[in-house]
This record gives C-alpha cells, sequence and structure tokens, in this order.
C-alpha cells in the first residue's frame, strides 16, 4: 500500500475528538487535529492530509465557510472531506455536499460506516 | 423543535440516563477490577453523560447540535469499552450494551436495536506475544485484550525493537503492523522468516487498510494469518490461539527431531567403528530390524590370519611390525566394510568377522566369500608396498563358516561391545588353523547358503578338537570368468 497522509480531525469538542482519534488510530489511520476552520486550511496546506473529517459547527471559522475555501484553492482542492454533522436531515446534507464536502456522515457517528466511507475516499 | 424538548423531556432522554446510571453503579461495584485505561474510558463517558443532562435541563437554541456531541461522545466511548473489555461476557458488557441501544432509540427515534455484540470466549493455551505497532493506543489495546485472556505480551514500538526482542526471548507469535515507520512491517516480516530459528514463530499481519493485495503478497512472504484494524477482539483471539497451537506443534516436532538426531548420532558413533556406514544407516531406518538385548541369529563368520607372523613380528624392529600390521588391517577393513561385514575384534594379526549381524541379509554367506576372495587379491598389492619397504612379504589364511551364534551386547557394565558368542565361532578358529597362506577354507555350512558360482577344490574332512563330529571344509576359488 502506498503510504498515504494522515487524517485530519476537526472537531472542537474536546470529548469527540479524543474519542474520534483513538477510534481511528486503533483502525490505523495516522491523525492530527485542529480545532477550527482556520486552523483546517492551514494543516490542509501543511500537511498534505489523505482526508478530512470536519465537524461543520466550528468556532472562528465553520465547517462551511472552510470546505468552499479549501475548494477555491488549488492546492488543496483534491483533498476529500467527509462533513460531521449533528442533523440527519436532507438539507443539511445537501449544504454540505454543495459546499465541496465529498461525503458526510450524522453524529452520533456509526464508526463503521464511517470507515468505509473514509476508506473509499482514500482507496484512489 | 428542540426547545420543546428541554421542556417535556423526551422518553428517550429519561431512559438513557438511567441506563447510565446503572453502568455506573455497575463500575464502581467492579471498581478495582479494571484496568485503568477502562477507568479513564468510564470517565469520558460519565462526563459526556452530565453534560448531556445538563443540556437537556436548558433550553438554548443550539441545543440539538450539542446533545448530538454528547450523544457521540457517550456512544463512541461506549463502544471503545465494549472492545476495551473484549469478548467476556461481563455484567459491565451487558451495562454497555443496554446504554448503546438507548443511544440508538435517541438516535432514531424508534426503538429498533442494534445488533447484539457477540459474546464469545477463545480459550487458549497462554502464550508469549509479541505486539509490534507504532502507535501505542494500538499496542495497548492488543496487550489489554491478550493479557486479559492470559498470554503474556510484550509490544516493540518499532521494527528494530521487535527484531531486537526476538533475538532475546522465545516468542510464540508476533502480531506485526505493516504500516510503520522507518522499517515497515513487510521488512520486519520478511527478515523473521530468513531468521533460522525465527521462521518458524507464526506472524499474523496486521493491515490498516483493506489492502487485500497487500496481504497476499505478505501471506506468500511466509504470514501465516492476517487482520484489519480495527480488528473484532473474538477474531484476534481466535487466531492467537490458532497461532500458538501451530507453534507448539512445531516445538514439539522439533524436539523430537532433535531426539532423533541425537539418537542417530549415538548409534553412528557406537557402532561407526565396526559397522559399515551402510548397515548403520540401514539400522537407523529400519531400528526394529535391530535387538541389541542378545538374540540367536544364523550368520557367516570369517576369521583372517597371517601365516607365522608371531615368528615374523619377533624378527622385526616394533615399529615395523606395528607399521606393517596397521597397513594390512587398514586394507583389509576397507574391503570388509565395503563388503558390510561386522567387525568383531581385532586379534592381534588376525581379524573376526560376522556377516549377517546385526542386520541379517539373503546374501550373506555370498558376501563373505567375495569378501574373502577381495582380502586375498588385496595381498599382492601389500606385499608391493612390503617389498619397496625393505618389509618382508607375507600370506594370509582365510576360514569361513556359517552357523546360529548369540549376537548382543556382551561384558560387563564398564565395559561391554557388541559381539558374538557360540560354537560356531570356535570351529571358525580351528578350520583357519588348517588354512595355507593364500588360501580359502568354507565348511559346508556356507557352501550350503552360497548362491554365486564359484570353483571349490579339495573337499575334506577336519577333525576338530573338543567336537565328536567332523566338519567337512572345501577350498573356494574365484569362477574363472568368460
Amino acid at each position: 500500500m502506498a503510504e498515504s497522509g494522515p487524517i485530519l480531525l476537526v472537531e472542537d469538542n474536546e470529548l469527540n475528538c479524543e474519542m474520534l482519534t483513538r477510534r481511528l488510530t486503533r483502525a490505523g489511520f495516522a491523525v492530527i487535529t485542529a480545532a477550527d476552520g482556520e486552523q483546517a486550511l492551514v494543516l490542509m496546506a501543511s500537511a498534505r492530509p489523505a482526508l478530512v473529517l470536519m465537524d461543520m459547527n466550528l468556532p472562528v471559522m465553520d465547517g462551511w465557510t472552510a470546505c468552499r475555501a479549501a475548494r477555491a484553492d488549488d492546492r488543496l482542492r483534491d483533498i476529500p472531506i467527509i462533513a460531521l454533522t449533528a442533523h440527519a436531515m436532507d438539507a443539511d446534507r445537501r449544504s454540505a455536499l454543495s459546499a465541496g464536502c465529498d461525503d458526510y456522515a450524522t453524529k452520533p457517528i456509526d464508526f463503521p460506516e464511517l470507515l468505509a466511507k473514509i476508506r473509499r475516499l482514500t482507496a484512489s | 423543535m428542540s426547545t420543546d424538548s428541554s421542556h417535556t423531556p423526551a422518553p428517550w432522554s429519561q431512559m438513557l440516563l438511567r441506563t447510565v446510571s446503572e453502568l455506573k453503579a455497575q463500575a464502581d461495584a467492579d471498581g478495582a477490577a479494571l484496568d485503568s485505561a477502562v477507568h479513564d474510558d468510564l470517565r469520558r463517558l460519565f462526563q459526556a453523560a452530565t453534560t448531556l443532562e445538563r443540556q437537556l435541563a436548558t433550553a438554548v437554541s443550539d441545543s440539538h447540535h450539542d446533545q448530538m456531541n454528547s450523544l457521540a461522545a457517550i456512544r463512541g466511548y461506549a463502544e471503545m469499552l465494549q472492545e476495551d473489555i473484549g469478548a467476556e461476557a461481563t455484567v459491565l458488557g451487558d451495562s454497555l450494551a443496554r446504554l448503546l441501544r438507548a443511544v440508538h432509540t435517541a438516535h432514531n427515534g424508534a426503538d429498533t436495536p442494534p445488533p447484539a455484540p457477540q459474546r464469545r470466549t477463545i480459550a487458549a493455551e497462554p502464550g508469549f506475544i509479541l505486539a509490534v505497532d507504532d502507535l501505542q493506543e494500538n499496542r495497548e489495546l492488543v496487550a489489554r485484550y491478550l493479557s486479559r485472556s492470559g498470554h503474556l505480551v510484550v509490544t516493540a514500538a518499532s521494527g528494530a525493537e521487535a527484531l531486537q526482542t526476538l533475538t532475546e526471548t522465545d516468542v510464540d507469535v508476533v502480531l506485526l503492523d505493516l504500516m510503520m515507520p522507518d522499517m515497515d512491517g513487510r521488512e520486519v516480516l520478511r527478515r523473521i522468516k530468513e531468521h533460522p530459528e525465527w521462521r518458524a514463530t507464526p506472524v499474523i499481519v496486521i493491515s490498516g487498510s483493506q489492502d487485500m493485495d497487500g496481504i497476499i503478497a505478505c501471506i506468500e512472504a511466509g504470514a501465516d494469518d492476517y487482520l484489519f484494524k480495527p480488528f473484532n477482539p473474538v477474531l484476534l483471539q481466535a487466531r492467537i490461539k490458532a497461532g500458538i497451537e501451530r507453534k507448539r506443534w512445531h516445538d514439539r516436532e522439533e524436539q523430537y527431531r532433535q531426539q532423533l538426531e541425537r539418537n542417530e548420532k549415538f548409534i553412528r558413533a557406537t557402532f561407526g567403528r565396526y559397522l559399515s556406514d551402510e548397515i548403520v544407516t540401514e539400522i537407523l531406518e529400519r531400528p526394529e530390524g535391530l535387538e541389541l538385548g542378545g538374540d540367536l541369529r544364523e550368520v557367516t563368520i570369517m576369521m583372517s590370519d597371517i601365516r607365522g607372523f608371531t615368528t615374523l613380528s619377533e624378527q622385526l624392529a616394533p615399529q615395523h611390525v606395528v607399521a606393517m600390521l596397521n597397513r594390512y588391517l587398514g586394507t583389509m577393513t576397507d574391503i570388509i566394510m565395503a563388503h558390510s561385514g561386522t567387525i568383531d575384534e581385532f586379534i592381534g594379526d588376525a581379524i573376526l568377522t560376522v556377516f549377517g549381524a546385526p542386520q541379517h541379509r539373503d546374501d550373506d554367506a555370498d558376501r563373505a566369500v567375495r569378501c574373502a576372495l577381495a582380502m586375498q587379491a588385496a595381498m599382492a598389492g601389500i606385499n608391493a608396498d612390503n617389498r619397496a619397504a625393505g618389509l618382508p612379504e607375507l600370506t594370509t589364511g582365510i576360514a569361513l563358516n556359517t552357523g546360529s551364534v548369540i549376537a548382543g551386547n556382551i561384558g560387563s557394565e564398564r565395559r561391554s561391545k557388541y559381539g558374538f558368542v557360540g560354537h560356531p565361532m570356535n570351529v571358525t578358529s580351528r578350520i583357519e588353523d588348517h588354512c595355507e597362506g593364500g588360501e580359502i577354507l568354507i565348511s559346508d555350512s556356507t557352501a550350503s547358503k552360497l548362491q554365486g558360482t564359484y570353483i571349490l577344490s579339495n573337499r575334506r574332512e577336519l577333525a576338530i578338537r573338543g567336537i565328536e563330529q567332523s566338519v567337512l571344509v572345501q577350498r573356494i576359488q574365484e569362477a574363472d570368468h568368460g
């Protein structure tokens, strides 16, 4: 398997951040974290993650804004993003996808399903 | 809509909080029995539950998002705890399962419980496991799973550390992460499988990606099994168990092989000096054919003697006697070994040889005759050497006789050898007394066993001291060729 970058987890909720970091580590991924959208954009450029897991409801710069900014940036355009949302509703799904996210997952996260999505997006 | 739920709490919230306090009571009851890692995760779970309770009691516009964050943390830690406590059927595990069902109801608003987690325990003989992973979380997780099922676990954070551990200890199973910085899992696997002492140690490779091609390459490179992360604890235990059993089988086999090798060495060392390699190999291959306890068997006995050697030795310097004797005996020994004879002993210049013990063959008598003929034929060469060294020429007489003797380890505890006793031994010695130089005499008992064609002549009766019956002997020579 080709050496790939880490997963960037963008999550301001400390417990969720700690919990997801560990579960992703158990699943064999290297994980780096950011607590807001701005930090996320900086890390996307510097650490070249294989994929971003982005909570949408973030301080400083929210997930939708960060996502759109990444899609507008030539260097970051190709990094897949999975939106983490609190709402299972269609409107949320659409707004995440229209902001340029590649997929989304609803909290509380179904972890095996999330892993499948990550693997699908990092497979190519 | 979330504003409403704060005034009249949804039925799921009460159910959820009840299962949380149940879990808390159980965790307190288990108390000291739990690992510190389990304690930590329980603490975080209860922290999320306390936050959720507060969120449910207050009405703020963003409460749905916050509540889902809390629920997400509760679910995440509960699932991790299920992984942590492994596959054991514990009361704590049951509490966690009930909590997760409540989370599921809270999330979906309907009571469709998630599939019940597997509760299976794999009982295995305890083993010594080396877990190799660059990530501490994973090393600790594996160590926790496996030490709980009675295994001894050592961990290594890198390939180099793993190889170091292997040089220091005898490991039963290696659990090897493939994705590591510096030396990756594949390189570690290659080195293990190339090492003469480690190659039998089962290696279970662990891959973070569902990379089947990578796994197949590892299995071709000698990996015994594989797992994908995050692994199911029951599957991990089952594979560890299979690995330990494989290692135990190999160890037993190796022990048995070493025992056999020691036995073979012993037998070769014990018999090699008076048995040909061929016979030793035959005995080793069919050990049931060899009984050293002492048994009666029919053999052809050969006795050879240098004519007039005693007189000769008195006329020569001792070093010349020994040199001449050794040259003679060396040549004769090679010929006897080549004919698969068993040299019983050298008595001065005489050689006592037996054909047919410890291993009987159908052509014992024929081999004895061919051996005797070859020995006589070799005298020309020995005498040419003697002439060249200014020593006198020698002639030898050879007697052959066939009969039943007792073969076995004969002697005392301090000194014993595989030897032969019986009347036919003495008869052979008496026949030998009648041999002239260059002559081979065979008794009728040997002649009757011969399958080959030879020239027999001068059949006569020998009166032998101590025997009432006389013995019939004749001279034997090579048949004319063509």
